[in-house]
């Protein structure tokens, strides 16, 4: 799903450049307060963690399969600040060492799928929670999946009806969101599925290992999520 | 520094590349960039192109077939869009290959010290994934149900997910014991902290402010 390099015209980069900026700020404030020999290891976990979840296969009805993002899980098990950044520098390391995404659409990528993709799950699993977890928690994932496509589509969308030349030729991206909104979001409503499977396997296994505590507000769904009970 | 100052270029030079709209001056940038890299410029162009090949291709001909069905079809655009790819993923690995990315967020002490635990942390997971990959294709003969698919999904994400607070665990340990936490404890903020090149030291806070270490830097 990443955006790579190339394809985002300066307009919409530098101000997304300029408002992950300030949640990178907001997402780090907390932690830099608190920042001690269990947060930062920590930290430094979840992104490896992030980043072997983008590793792991997700299988789509078909027989084919396509990558887990793994920000729900993140987003569930550890709150929203901790996803985002943690996905936030899983992103900036795929794309200086793997070529994968791009430092330009660093940002766009960090705030569709690490803040859109971590705070719709966490929205969606306190919503639904009360009606059935093991649901509420597949609903969270598959929206994070699919929310995500869609800010990602978007963003890919915009770029001929903002960059373009005088004849209406593209400077950057050339399909309009007649495009891609379904080239992205079709697969992407697969992908959920077979994210919102996945993430409920591991929620389980991570309350069967008693890394949940008790939901306390604010921080991820789970409390402080990898606290061992 | 040195470090910090090539990425400060290397960002200065992406962000001006996406201004141009020439592709002739792309194409004279890319050979530049060839030439100016040195001895590893074949193998650095090799994983350039290896990297955007699927995305360029598919976008491509995805612009190729739709423009030509509606007449407004191109050949600028590809150069230009395919060029400027090219040349960005080149320059972001050209500078990997030159620089120490460590050395380069040295700048900020945190973000250095974070990337360099995950960067040794992926290292052991991508190890781990392809692991359990060859484990699981040598179980099946025949293709494998969705269902043992999705349980082997969840088995390898559990997985990450038990290692990955072991290694957190275990790396909270090894920097304590190495008084990590503990060397600058009751020093002035990080900014005000430096050595004697004019570094800025990493300091690390104690998990309770106030707490006696054992252990003061000379």
């Amino acid at each position: 799903m990443h955006i790579p390099d190339g394809f985002l015209s300066p307009q919409t980069y530098l101000p997304a450049t300029a408002a992950a900026g300030l949640a990178w700020a907001w997402a780090a404030r907390g932690l830099r307060r608190s920042l001690d020999e269990e947060t930062v290891p920590r930290l430094a976990a979840m992104t490896a963690l992030a980043y072997g979840l983008g590793l792991v296969m997700v299988p789509i009805p078909g027989g084919t399969s396509g990558h887990a993002l793994g920000v729900a899980m993140l987003g569930l098990l550890f709150g929203v600040r901790l996803g985002f950044l943690a996905y936030s520098l899983v992103l900036l390391l795929q794309s200086l060492l793997f070529g994968a995404g791009g430092i330009t659409a660093l940002a766009v990528n960090a705030l569709a799928m690490g803040l859109a993709g971590s705070a719709a799950a966490a929205a969606a699993f306190g919503a639904l929670r009360r009606l059935n977890e093991t649901a509420a928690v597949a609903v969270a994932a598959w929206v994070s999946v699919v929310l995500s496509g869609l800010f990602v589509a978007l963003a890919l969308g915009v770029q001929p009806l903002i960059a373009h030349r005088e004849d209406g030729t593209p400077l950057f991206f050339p399909f309009g969101p007649a495009i891609t909104l379904p080239a992205v979001l079709i697969p992407h409503v697969f992908i959920g599925a077979g994210e919102a499977l996945l993430t409920v396997l591991v929620w389980r296994f991570a309350r069967a290992r008693k890394w949940l505590t008790p939901p306390a507000g604010g921080r991820g769904a789970g409390g402080e999520g990898l606290e061992r009970a | 520094m040195r470090a910090t100052r090539w990425l400060l270029a290397y960002l200065a030079a992406v962000v001006a590349v996406t201004f141009i709209h020439a592709p002739w001056l792309l194409a004279a940038l890319l050979v530049l960039a060839l030439a100016a890299s040195g001895a590893g410029r074949w193998r650095i162009a090799r994983r350039a192109v290896l990297a955007v090949l699927t995305f360029n291709l598919t976008v491509s001909l995805g612009y190729a077939a739709v423009s030509l069905w509606q007449g407004n079809f191109s050949v600028v655009y590809l150069l230009l869009v395919n060029l400027r790819v090219l040349l960005m993923v080149y320059l972001g690995f050209w500078f990997v290959a030159r620089v120490n990315l460590l050395e380069a967020v040295r700048f900020s002490p945190t973000l250095g010290f974070v990337v360099t635990l995950a960067a040794g942390q992926i290292e052991a997971f991508a190890r781990a994934l392809r692991d359990f990959r060859l484990a699981f294709a040598s179980r099946n003969a025949a293709a494998p149900a969705l269902s043992a698919r999705a349980r082997h999904a969840a088995a390898q994400a559990g997985h990450l997910l038990d290692k990955s607070v072991c290694m957190a665990a275990e790396t909270a340990l090894a920097m304590r014991s190495r008084g990590a936490f503990d060397d600058y404890a009751g020093l002035p903020s990080p900014a005000c902290v430096r050595g004697p090149g004019g570094e800025v030291g990493p300091v690390w806070r104690p998990r309770r402010p106030g707490v006696v270490t054992a252990y003061k830097k000379p």
